[in-house]
């Protein structure tokens, strides 16, 4: 194709009824072509990895962070409700009934002889 | 080199497989990818190293945002987005540059003026499109590059730039007579 042609071909390509696909098409056929230069990939992979950002690592790390908290955390509440059970049997079993008063120590004890605890009379 | 198991994923695959840290995958998009980032920042800087430095910040911008790539577009519209900001910005830049250090000089590559002493060398046809193109202001450069290099309708053109489709067919026919005086020089 003459340059004159070529030429035509570029200005006829922006015509509003023209179809962009079949004049890309054709200055392709010619030629026109834009590439970057060798080795693109490994140059955004080299950048990518040198500023530190591969792996959303940075992500990944607070996610590893993020992760350790919560296992702690559960496990603290189930050693908590583990606990709170033991507890609750215990005393079930030696005071033979779960009130307030069995709870806090205080079921076999007269009122005198919490008066009395308090008071030291 | 990016395995050929990468050639055959999709790219909300490859995506993924980037997001988990897999730095092969994301060569795989980039290699998809790459020829049509440079005919948007090569048709609208020119074959310069710029270019090029632009074409590789493309793809980390695209790295660093990939978390919210969410896919209701296509991955290739999403990169062509975001080519488009990086070389506009590129343009704002040297404009910025020309009006502190160029005297009177309304051209944004003067180093790729048009020179009528070699009018008779005959030159390729990438070099010809590319000084055309270097010959627009960037509003209409950015059009053509949209229409002529990419293949985009002007409805699609329209969606790219956020611009009504009656400016980008306004703009296409004011490119088109400043090709066509352009052209003849060349």
């Amino acid at each position: 194709m003459e340059n004159s042609e070529l030429k035509e071909l570029i200005v006829n390509s922006l015509d509003s009824n023209a179809d962009p696909a079949e004049a890309i098409n054709r200055l392709q056929a010619e030629g026109v072509s834009f590439s970057f230069s060798e080795d693109v990939v490994g140059r955004v992979l080299d950048a990518v990895t040198a500023t530190g950002l591969i792996a959303l690592n940075d992500n990944d790390n607070d996610n590893e962070i993020a992760g350790s908290i919560r296992t702690i955390f559960y496990r603290i509440a189930i050693g908590g409700i583990a606990a709170i059970l033991i507890l609750f049997v215990s005393i079930v079993l030696s005071e033979g009934s779960f009130s307030l008063n069995s709870l806090l120590g205080l079921s076999n004890t007269y009122d005198e002889s919490i008066i009395s605890l308090l008071t030291g009379k | 080199m990016i395995g050929e198991s990468y050639r055959d994923k999709d790219e909300n695959e490859l995506v993924r497989a980037s997001l988990d840290g897999d730095k092969l995958a994301f060569g795989e998009i980039v290699r998809r990818n790459q020829g049509m980032v440079a005919k948007t920042v090569k048709g609208m800087l020119g074959n310069t190293a710029d270019a090029e430095d632009i074409g590789q910040d493309v793809f980390v911008k695209l790295y660093r945002s990939l978390q919210d790539f969410r896919g209701d577009s296509k991955l290739p519209a999403y990169i062509q987005k975001i080519a488009v900001n990086l070389t506009l910005n590129e343009i704002k830049k040297r404009k910025r540059f020309l009006s502190v250090f160029a005297r009177k000089d309304n051209s944004e590559m003067p180093h790729l003026e048009i020179a009528d002493h070699d009018n008779e060398r005959k030159r390729d046809a990438s070099e010809i499109v590319s000084r055309a193109l270097m010959s627009l202001s960037s509003k209409y450069r950015i059009v053509v590059t949209m229409r002529m290099l990419q293949g985009y309708s002007t409805k699609e053109t329209a969606e790219m730039l956020n611009l009504p489709v009656g400016t980008v067919l306004s703009r296409l026919a004011r490119a088109q007579s400043q090709l066509k005086e352009i052209l003849k020089k060349l």
